[in-house]
């Protein structure tokens, strides 16, 4: 049992009540009044909340031994998974219990302990969970405050009423302890991460040699101590896919974030496995990246250069180091009108002068093909065709607004436009799905102003879209991987400018705040 | 009655090149570029002015035009307190999709009155020859979706620009002024009860 003289109560706040369901009637409320604490239990911080009468008999208290950090006495509990998770934790406690700080050890509470079968009717209302353990907070307001934790194995526990005062000095003795980030997917949630707190106490551990602690680990086999140590990045990056899977979801439902009844609940069932199974993951909150080296710009390639590398058929040889040598320096303006062919995916690396030649004549037929396709609409045709006229419209409008400073395009009635304006609407016919979306004028214009030939312009083109097709689908899935993945790499550098950019823009709904820093 | 927020935000919505950017530019800059570059996503300037004694700093918002952009524009629609409707007067489909972001505006912005939510219609490139939307239709149009005040506009030649945004910030002060005088916002509203409060304590 706890030992009461190793607790230390950090918060307390009286007054704070769950809605019970009486066992009589059905829509009756009945009140259980209690208190809530913040106490720290063997340099552990965990929360409390009992119901007042039972406040000073010692038997009630639901949390077992000094290290099983995570008991929750709730009925809605699943009893099978702890028990599990207990089995796989003594694999992992030998290998991993001095490295990590935050344990996360989960003994069942039915182990011996038997409080939850005699429980006074009020103390069943009781719970308590050691702050690593909880997932997300709810905040809902209808009068009053309340919350509603959710624990990382996804137990919801009852929710707490602030009949009297409000819930703010509470979250905020929570803030001290560990991160609480509004949910990007609904504004009501909060979603828990580790604080630096837990970090620094790590390298305090590191330090006391008396606890046997990373250092004793590390002399004796530095390999899976330094591993273990890498791997708990894992945790910081279930919380970027979490993100991405908000996005998703939110997407696919098309509907403002606050009417997504709750996302959290629905989408982190597929994480908690890898959460349970790796417990003690810690969130890196800050990374000195050191100093920024130094870098060269080499010499452009040029033709004589390039040429070198050209065995006599015409195939490349040593790709990898060419393009190497071509991301360090660039390319002479001459040679990039055939260098950008096999950089955009057009020509393929290792094709002969006579393969090449031979995939230009058959791609030149196709083009033209493909161009007559459109060419050949009539008037008349087009007024019953709306994607048509669509991408026409849009087309034209764009091409009007392209590079227009510059000389290849510059002044009216430019040839080049002419150019911009069939390449574009013959990629329609190539890719009718996607047809032309907004920006691709801009990724077509400078291959044009290279290329000087509308053949090899579309083709260059098509394979760069390859690349790039993602941007302009309809979900936009690459614009948000990557606004994702910017919002990942700003936490870890500047956690204090990314909290500060999610503070200001409360009501936009997505990570789409970030476009306006991207 | 003074304004509450001097800070107004009005977003400007339509089709693709109909000259959303190009309307803001000439009201903010004062000018005009034939060539301007489509927008991604959204932007946004602010301008200071006075209307009817009234100092306001207006932050207009201007939005990608395309279908495509709808998830990177539609986050920014929230607290507008107007919305310009654009549409071309030589592009009839610009026309014909006013009805369209009128209704994605309602649904993003999550208006609770739309009915009383002040929209303004602007037909702009008026400078161009050849109409393909008349002045009446648009007008009817206007009657027909809430009485919206409806200006033709040239972001070419500057004309009726300014006028259109004023006309915006009269609105919101308009509206803002019956909202004050139903609500007024300095008493406490004794008849607002937590539900299920009397059983708590």
């Amino acid at each position: 049992m706890a030992a009461p003289a190793a607790t230390k109560i950090i918060f307390e706040q009286e007054g704070i009540f769950i809605h019970s369901i009486t066992a009589g009637g059905e829509d009756q409320e009945s009140l259980v009044s209690g208190f809530l604490r913040v106490v720290q239990k063997d340099g552990e911080i965990c929360v409390e909340y009992k119901p007042l009468e039972d406040a000073v008999d010692p038997s009630n208290m639901l949390c077992a031994g000094k290290d099983s950090s995570s008991v929750v006495e709730w009925t809605q509990c699943p009893r099978d998974r702890p028990q599990r998770a207990v089995e796989q934790q003594q694999n992992y406690e030998t290998e991993w219990d001095m490295v990590n700080t935050v344990s996360f050890k989960k003994k069942p509470y039915t182990n011996g302990e038997g409080v939850s079968n005699h429980v006074h009717e009020r103390s069943k209302w009781a719970f308590f969970f050691n702050l690593a353990e909880l997932k997300s907070i709810r905040v809902k307001r209808e009068g009053w405050s309340y919350l509603v934790f959710c624990l990382k194995d996804d137990t919801t526990l009852p929710a707490l009423h602030f009949h009297q005062g409000s819930s703010d000095a509470f979250l905020d003795c929570l803030r001290r302890y560990v991160l609480l980030s509004e949910s990007p997917g609904d504004v009501t949630s909060l979603i828990v991460c580790s604080h630096s707190k837990d970090l620094s106490q790590s390298f305090e551990n590191l330090l006391d040699d008396a606890t046997f602690g990373l250092v004793q680990k590390l002399r004796k086999d530095p390999y899976t101590t330094t591993l273990g140590g890498f791997a708990k990045v894992t945790n910081y990056i279930f919380d970027a896919f979490r993100w991405q899977e908000l996005e998703d979801q939110q997407q696919q439902q098309r509907r403002p974030a606050e009417e997504v009844a709750d996302p959290l609940n629905e989408v982190i069932p597929g994480l908690e496995i890898n959460q349970q199974e790796e417990p003690g993951f810690e969130v890196i909150t800050r990374i000195d990246l050191g100093r920024r080296p130094d870098v060269e710009r080499r010499d452009p390639v040029s033709a004589e250069v390039w040429a070198k590398y050209m065995d006599p058929e015409g195939g490349l040889q040593n790709v990898p180091y060419l393009k190497n040598i071509i991301f360090k320096g660039g390319l002479c303006h001459a040679l990039r009108k055939e260098a950008w062919k096999f950089l955009l995916g057009y020509f393929p690396w290792d094709s002969t002068r006579d393969e090449r030649k031979n995939l230009q004549k058959r791609k030149t037929d196709e083009y033209f093909r493909m161009k007559l396709q459109w060419k050949s609409v009539s008037e008349e045709q087009e007024k019953r065709n709306s994607r048509l006229r669509d991408n026409r419209s849009l087309i034209e409008k764009d091409v009007n607004r392209t590079d227009r400073t510059n000389k290849f395009y510059e002044g009216p009635d430019n040839p080049g436009l002419i150019l911009l304006h069939d390449i574009l609407m013959t990629y329609c016919m190539y890719d009718f799905d996607l047809g032309y979306v907004q920006g691709m004028n801009d990724l077509l214009s400078p291959i044009l102003y290279v290329m000087e030939n509308e053949v090899d312009a579309f083709w260059c083109f098509v394979s760069y879209m390859d690349q790039m097709h993602q941007n302009f689908e309809e979900q936009m899935q690459g614009m948000k991987t990557q606004l994702i993945q910017l919002s990942t790499l700003l936490r870890l550098l500047d956690l204090s400018f990314w909290n500060y950019l999610g503070m200001r823009t409360l009501r936009t709904s997505s990570s789409w705040r970030f476009s306006c820093f991207a | 009655m003074a304004s509450k927020s001097s800070l107004l935000k009005v977003i400007l919505l339509g089709d693709g090149g109909v000259g959303k950017s190009s309307l803001m530019n000439r009201y903010v800059t004062n000018k005009f570029d034939t060539h301007l570059f489509h927008t991604i996503g959204v932007e946004f300037l602010n301008k200071d002015l006075e209307v009817d004694g009234h100092m306001v700093t207006m932050q207009i918002w201007d939005t990608a035009g395309q279908e495509r952009f709808r998830s990177l524009r539609t986050p920014f629609y929230r607290g507008s307190d107007c919305c310009l409707l654009t549409f071309s007067v030589d592009d009839s489909q610009s026309f014909l999709n006013l009805a369209n972001w009128k209704k994605e505006f309602i649904y993003y912005a999550d208006v609770k009155e739309p009915d009383s939510f002040p929209f303004v219609v602007l037909g702009n490139k008026l400078d161009v020859i050849e109409r393909q939307v008349s002045t009446e239709e648009a007008q009817q149009w206007c009657r027909d979706n809430g009485n919206h005040p409806y200006f033709e506009t040239s972001a070419k030649d500057a004309t009726n620009v300014a006028a259109a945004f004023e006309e915006a910030v009269r609105r919101v002060l308009a509206a803002e002024d019956r909202a004050d005088h139903l609500i007024p916002t300095d008493t406490v509203n004794l008849h607002r009860k937590p539900r299920s409060s009397t059983s708590c304590c």
